[in-house]
């Protein structure tokens, strides 16, 4: 059994075990294979210093990731922190995930969890901190060997070096004496001009195991005399198992065992393809409720009656809106609405449990090891300290895996067997069981005075709130340990008390522009279908929004798309300083090839300002779209070439979500189920990306999510130019 | 019973013949670097070699390839014996999540074994049946071309 999902020269070598303690929580030890196990809280000679960093007695040097590595480059980007304040070459640095502890919770949601862009932003410190408490130790050990003062020792590339002589000795061989030194709590950093890896580092720390085919995922788990397990589930939304007929499948060859649970009826085998056989020789019976009838049409009627009837929450209100657009000469009205969508990571759900007798082993791809711990706990009936989450590298995330279905589920199924159980979801059961980016509608009115000159902006937008679906499993992995599961979901709304959800609103409550009066309206509409956390959020939908209707703005304005966001930005320095930048090297306003057209947009989110230029033609009715143009804000670059790549994955998968995503239900189901009805951008159709990343010292903000937001308004704004059609909803869909 | 060359070992396995080819690669053989993506020969994220072609092994009844010759992403290269593909993809940094990356990396060998001076075009042809949902063609595109060039480069100097 392999417990380590990490690095393979690291598996080779030796074995990770995540040992609990009697406290509670968890603790890492290594052992070699072959030699006996060194007892947990007894680690001989190696050196801690704090919960990240770790350098063993044979020398090596190992960080314990609290982030998950699901492609954004948080592994490359961890280790550049920690190897810059500890003078470290970072591809040196070995990772290993980490286990649910409270030093690894994430200060901006009092979770253990990766998501919103924060990875670099809140360790930009914490990291560097714990790399430059591990220095300081290996100073004071080779000052001490030296018998000389501290400030004569030099550090770099983990030697220590004497001041004006030839001695050195290596962070290695001064870990025995260093273990035993105490390590300052808050030792000096680096000023940016000292770097030596931050903003240079680009070698992704995972591209070797990932191009050999050797990272070990989720679904890549596999204990000895392990079971698969395949679900049924319900076919329609709020649909219950009244009941099922499963006596073929149960004397098909391989199958164990089939049965009722609360996620749906379990089909386990031997083998993966046993359980799916066996699966669709399963009758089953279910009762429906008012929700399985809901279809796309409803959803965005009662978001209609929503905006027609109730004012909704006023979450923006600057200037006096109505007396503003009294004097406007015109006015300019739209709506736009935008679809569910799903995550479709490459990796399917799936979730591989362990269950003896006090003790229960989770291998599970998930952004929130807290929380499926919590999960696990709640499905299990184990007390905390009996649940052991292994977190896996991920095979796409994009918030599908902050949430723990399908750990739940894995539990649920591995608790009526004393063998593991691994269950994996179909591609189809991915995209019809998956929990949404919510579909929102949205009502826009500006007024232009006679010289087109923009007085108000009002927004109303019909939504659901995230954090209504997620708060039952996050409240219970924020509440103490030995909380009962039964009183957390008394209290779910814990989890909104402490992180404000602002998945609605985000990207429209902080519009940019500078009008005389703003005004932005949340009309909470929850139709009850299925919604989480989706690349960028909020963002993702209302800056298509926002970015359109000024486009639209500009047009009844008679201006220059460009020079009409510019003028209004004059608090917005670094938003103007993108779209020059991306106008500039895209040649906006220039001559583009017979039939292509430019379109434009800039929004910020996480912290990071993006503007992205579209060239785009129609080619038989067909939209193309050949090149983007982007220029990135994101502060302080930690990784150039990382924050190149995000930026070209976030344009990508914001291409797919405007050229072609959409789930829509019927009668209660999801119409979609594989990629030829739910499908993804490929390479044939893939833009030339160019990205411009500026430089900059403010402290670091994230750059996984902010390439998305502006590139479907940036497409749609290219094509009113090439067609003459303003589309106001995505996919877009050219009359 | 099912007879085949699978890296160079011959395996002779007792398996459902319907069973998708992926699945013995992956459970009965504990290969894990073959990816499941949709099992619908949709995302290529399964793609290995049957007699050097690109095949989709989700959708290949094991009973299909009795007696031939496979090769999955543990016999294309091992990081000290790259295939030259493999160290254009280090040396590009393209796998982001790495999950459709063996995939991406059995149908560009397949593509240059079989045209080692494809196009641009020919090269997004050609891959255009392997999904990346983070989106690294860019990087895929680049990596193909820097060994297509390596080639032309050697071919030059000869
Ligand atoms: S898993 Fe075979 S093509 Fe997708
Ligand atoms: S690298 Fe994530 S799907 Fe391609």
């Amino acid at each position: 059994m392999i417990d380590s999902p990490l690095n393979p020269s690291l598996n080779r070598r030796r074995f990770l075990k995540v040992m609990g303690t009697g406290s509670g929580g968890l603790m890492l030890a290594f052992h070699l294979p072959g030699c006996s196990q060194i007892p947990p809280g007894q680690q001989e000679n190696s050196l801690r210093p704090n919960a990240w960093l770790e350098f063993t007695s044979q020398g090596a040097c190992v960080l314990t990731l609290d982030r998950v590595e699901m492609g954004q480059g948080t592994m490359t980007g961890m280790a550049t922190l920690l190897g810059e304040e500890l003078d470290y070459d970072p591809s040196r640095i070995e990772v290993v995930f980490a286990p649910v502890g409270k030093a690894y919770v994430q200060p901006d949601f009092g979770l253990q969890i990766t998501g919103g862009s924060t990875s670099i932003s809140s360790n930009w410190v914490r990291l560097r901190e714990a790399g430059a408490s591990g220095r300081a130790v290996f100073v004071k050990a080779a000052a001490e060997v030296w018998q000389v003062d501290q400030s004569q020792v030099r550090t770099a590339n983990g030697v220590c070096f004497l001041q004006g002589s030839d001695k050195q000795v290596s962070y290695a061989d001064l870990v025995a004496l260093a273990a035993t030194l105490s390590a300052p709590s808050s030792p000096e950093l680096k000023s940016a001009d000292q770097f030596r890896y931050i903003g240079k580092h680009n070698a992704r720390l995972d591209g070797r195991s990932k191009s050999f085919g050797l990272a070990d995922y989720g679904i890549d788990q596999e204990p000895d005399d392990l079971l698969y397990a395949v679900l049924i589930r319900a076919p329609r939304l709020g649909s219950t198992l009244k009941g099922f007929d499963a006596e073929a499948a149960q004397r098909m060859a391989g199958v164990e065992r089939i049965f009722a649970c609360d996620a749906g009826i379990a089909v386990v085998a031997q083998s993966y393809w046993q359980a799916r056989k066996a699966a669709e020789q399963v009758k089953a019976d279910w009762q429906t409720n008012e929700l399985s009838a809901l279809s796309t049409e409803q959803v965005f009627a009662q978001y209609a009656t929503g905006l027609d009837e109730e004012s909704g929450d006023s979450v923006r209100d600057d200037g006096d809106l109505d007396e503003v657009l009294a004097t406007a000469e015109q006015l300019v009205e739209a709506e736009y609405r935008l679809p569910y969508l799903a995550h479709a990571t490459m990796e399917p759900q799936n979730c591989t449990v362990w269950i003896r007798e006090d003790r229960c082993d989770v291998w599970a791809p998930t952004q929130g090891p807290d929380i499926a711990r919590y999960v696990a706990r709640r499905a299990s009936g184990l007390s905390e300290s009996d649940i052991h989450i292994h977190t896996t590298f991920i095979g796409g995330g994009f918030g599908r895996r902050l949430s723990q279905d399908y750990v739940n589920e894995a539990v649920l199924i591995a608790k009526e067997f004393d063998r593991p159980v691994k269950l994996i979801w179909s591609r189809e059961e991915d995209t019809r069981y998956d929990l949404y980016r919510p579909a929102s509608l949205h009502r826009l009115k500006a007024g232009l005075d006679r010289f087109g000159k923009p007085l108000g902006w009002h927004h109303r937008i019909a939504a659901p709130v995230v954090l209504d679906h997620y708060a039952k499993d996050a409240s219970g992995a924020m509440a103490p340990g030995w909380t009962p599961p039964a009183i957390v979901n008394f209290s779910s709304n814990f989890a909104s008390w402490i992180t404000p959800d602002t998945s609605a609103i985000e990207g429209a409550e902080d519009l940019p522009y500078d009008f005389s009066a703003i005004a932005v309206d949340h009309v909470k509409v929850d139709p009850g279908v299925p919604i989480s956390y989706w690349r960028a959020v909020g963002h993702s939908f209302n800056g298509f929004v926002v970015e359109s209707f000024m486009d639209e703005l500009a047009e009844k304005a008679g201006e220059d798309a460009l020079s009409f966001r510019l003028k209004r930005l004059q608090n917005f320095p670094r938003h103007q300083n993108v779209l020059k930048l991306a106008a500039e090297r895209a040649g906006w306003g220039y001559s583009l090839p017979e039939g292509h057209f430019h379109g434009l947009a800039v929004h910020k989110s996480f912290g990071t300002v993006v503007a992205e230029i579209a060239e785009v033609s129609v080619e038989q009715g067909r939209i193309r779209v050949h090149k983007v143009t982007c220029a990135v804000d994101c502060g302080q670059v930690v990784n150039p070439d990382i924050v190149v790549a995000q930026m070209e994955s976030g344009i990508i998968f914001g291409l797919t979500a405007a050229l072609y995503g959409e789930i829509t239900l019927k009668e209660g189901a999801v119409e979609q189920s594989n990629f030829h009805d739910y499908p993804m951008l490929r390479m044939n159709e893939s833009p030339d990306i160019e990205v411009i990343v500026v430089e900059s010292q403010e402290s670091p903000t994230g750059v996984g999510e902010p390439g998305l937001p502006p590139i479907a308004p940036a497409v749609a704004n290219a094509l009113y130019r090439a067609t003459g059609q303003r589309l106001r909803s995505l996919p877009l869909r050219l009359a | 019973m099912v007879t085949f060359t699978l890296n160079g070992i011959v395996h002779s396995l007792d398996v459902p013949d319907d069973t998708p080819l992926l699945w013995v690669i992956r459970d009965e053989l504990k290969l894990k670097g073959t990816k499941f993506g949709c099992g619908m020969g949709l995302c290529g994220a399964c793609t290995v070699h049957l007699n050097g072609q690109a095949i989709r092994s989700c959708i290949t009844p094991v009973a299909t390839i009795n007696g031939q010759r496979l090769m999955t992403i543990e016999g294309l290269g091992t990081p000290e014996q790259p295939h030259p593909l493999q160290k254009a993809w280090v040396q590009h940094s393209v796998p982001q999540c790495g999950y459709c990356q063996s995939g991406q990396l059995m149908s560009a060998s397949a593509l240059l074994a079989a045209n080692p001076h494809p196009t641009e075009a020919q090269i997004r042809e050609a891959m255009s049946g392997n999904v990346c949902r983070c989106g690294t063609y860019p990087r895929i595109l680049k990596a193909i071309q820097t060994v297509t060039n390596a080639m032309t480069g050697e071919e030059e100097t000869l």
